[in-house]
């Protein structure tokens, strides 16, 4: 492994043991549960990245799988009792089930109309809790119950978070630095050339579009749990919205952006608690500010920066193909 | 020897008759040139070849091989590659990646093997990197690895299209008018390549509007116009020909 690349990998250990630490260290259990929220939001918006940031599919509609999660979780481990492992287990993979019935007709359309698409999905959600109130407790709401020892407290259920959101991460970043990663950015800013190498761009939205619904599913199962409550009100549509925009706040193709977007976002309204009325004003202000200023997201600011600040290299080398050595590339990677 | 085939295709556009039953091969080891005014259908051919657009009549072979109806995909599988008009690159990428990103078809893993990142993915990420690196060396973009795509000047975002293409170990490479913003030196340069690929015995078609790059790099050139084939040959009998100099050349 070389040196330039030990260094952010130290970084993010650091990170990852101040944050494991958080229950030993935060100022009150507030704080606590405010970095579990961030977790539980940072799992839907990880898997939603792969969509929106590298995929370039605008879904805003996953705060519909979200609440299926959510729902499937309460039921499950609430109503029947099953155990709370194996009910965050059946919402992962019921948001994934939904993920591919979704995601089935919708992601074959242009853009935009995906994105309705995706709406109209998080609205038929969200009236179908409503309608069908035996199940769901319609507008009075579920209680959910949380996960056994020694995840019962708010400390280990935020440690219990924080793993989860780790692993998920580490999927993440390995998706996106491997060829399927390059092939995702590819579907997103050149179908055309994806097609020329032989990305199936169909097949490729499709998975990660599942693998999205897998996490919000998870997510949902989570914030459930960490709520211990849930009504239809708390899976509003703009909550879908939030999502997308944490992503784009903190910008496409890339994964510690859209963390720290998320962070951000889910911190801000609680940062500027005696401003709470306006928290929205922020997120309006933060996003117009974003997309003006630095449309590349604020994950990609420090290295605008780095490159304005770095002298560029004045000496511009020739382009000079070397023939024996190219035909040596071709001949070596010849098939058998 | 198997060859890349167009036999009597046929492209329809609503009325209008974008290409009318033209034939043309491109044999492994050789430079095919594809000239003809603006309009003849040139890189309709190319794009049917490649099969962004279906034949209307007619049928794309390679060797016995019917591609007339196989997808994009399936024949980059099969070995055809090719470049655009105006190149089509991923600007947030670097120039190896946008290089490793015509390694596709090579890496069989899939999204939960790449998620958890299992050994076969690595070992599968350090082969294409290796070989895309050695073919960007080879093309001379060796200092550029590193750099964004956006940042590439005309001509090197040329080169890296090739590289890309050729990093899919094609069997043939279909070039969209290489030499299109080039300059003098750039160009020869290019001809340096597109002889190396020939010399790899690689099939190259080669669609262009400098003639006289084509005339001093081809085996064969076909003729369009008005989206039929006027004349075929090698280049000295297609430079003469008088119905070639009249709709084309001039005099």
């Amino acid at each position: 492994m070389s040196g330039t690349s030990l260094r952010p990998m130290a970084g993010s250990v650091g990170v990852l043991v101040a944050l494991a630490t958080l229950p030993w260290w935060a100022g009150d259990q507030y704080q606590i549960h405010l970095a579990a929220l961030i977790a539980a939001w940072w799992i839907l918006v990880a898997g939603l990245n792969l969509v929106v940031g590298f995929g370039g599919q605008l879904s805003i509609g996953h705060v519909g799988l979200l609440a299926i999660g959510a729902y499937a979780f309460a039921i499950l481990a609430g109503r029947h009792e099953w155990s709370p492992w194996i009910a965050l287990a059946a919402s992962g993979g019921l948001g994934g089930m939904c993920g591919l019935l979704l995601g089935l007709p919708s992601l074959r359309l242009p853009g935009f109309y995906f994105a309705m698409a995706t709406m109209a999905f998080a609205l038929i959600v969200a009236e179908l809790v409503l309608a069908l109130g035996d199940l769901t407790g319609g507008g009075v709401g579920l209680s959910v119950p949380g996960f056994p020892e020694p995840f019962e407290s708010p400390a280990g259920h935020y440690l219990l978070m924080l793993g989860i959101a780790t692993m998920i991460t580490w999927c993440a970043w390995n998706v996106a630095r491997f060829p399927w990663g390059r092939a995702l950015v590819a579907i997103r800013d050149n179908p055309v050339a994806a097609e020329s190498v032989g990305v199936p761009v169909f097949r490729m939205k499709l998975a990660v579009f599942v693998a999205s619904g897998v996490t919000a599913g998870l997510a949902g199962a989570l914030f459930a749990s960490l709520q211990s409550y849930i009504t239809p009100d708390t899976f509003v549509f703009e909550l879908g919205l939030f999502f997308f925009v944490c992503i784009i706040i903190g910008g496409r193709g890339s994964i510690a952006g859209p963390l720290a977007g998320t962070a951000i976002l889910t911190a801000l309204p609680e940062l500027v608690a005696p401003l709470a009325k306006l928290g929205t004003l922020f997120y309006g202000l933060l996003l117009l500010a974003v997309v003006l200023l630095v449309p590349e997201g604020i994950g990609r600011l420090f290295q605008v920066i780095l490159e304005r600040v770095r002298p560029r290299e004045t000496a511009s080398p020739v382009l000079e193909p070397d023939a024996a050595r190219l035909a040596a590339a071709i001949r070596r990677q010849e098939r058998p | 020897m198997t060859a890349l085939v167009a036999a009597g295709v046929t492209k329809r556009f609503g009325g209008l008759t974008a290409l009318a039953a033209v034939s043309l091969d491109v044999q492994p080891g050789e430079v095919h040139g594809l000239i003809g005014p603006n309009g003849s259908g040139k890189t309709t051919l190319l794009n049917m070849l490649c099969g962004y657009y279906p034949v209307d009549e007619g049928a794309v072979r390679i060797g016995e091989e019917d591609l007339s109806r196989a997808s994009v995909q399936r024949r980059a599988a099969v070995g055809i590659a090719r470049t655009f008009q105006k190149p089509r690159l991923l600007p947030t990428q670097t120039v190896l990646e946008n290089a490793m990103l015509g390694g596709w078809r090579d890496t069989r893993t899939g999204f939960l093997a790449a998620a958890f990142s299992m050994p076969r993915v690595r070992a599968e990420q350090r082969e294409l990197r290796d070989r895309a690196q050695a073919v960007l060396e080879g093309l001379g973009l060796g200092y550029a690895l590193k750099h964004r795509a956006q940042l590439l000047d005309h001509a090197e975002s040329r080169f890296l299209e090739i590289g890309r293409a050729l990093v899919l170990r094609p069997r043939f490479v279909l070039l969209d008018e290489p030499a299109g913003g080039l300059t003098g030196a750039e160009i020869e340069r290019l001809g340096i390549v597109i002889r190396t690929l020939r010399d790899c015995g690689i099939g190259v078609l080669l669609v262009e509007h400098h003639t006289e790059f084509v005339f001093g790099i081809c085996d064969r050139v076909t003729t369009l116009n008005l989206g039929r084939m006027i004349r075929h040959g090698t280049p000295h009998e297609v430079r003469h020909d008088p119905e070639v100099i009249r709709v084309y050349l001039g005099s």
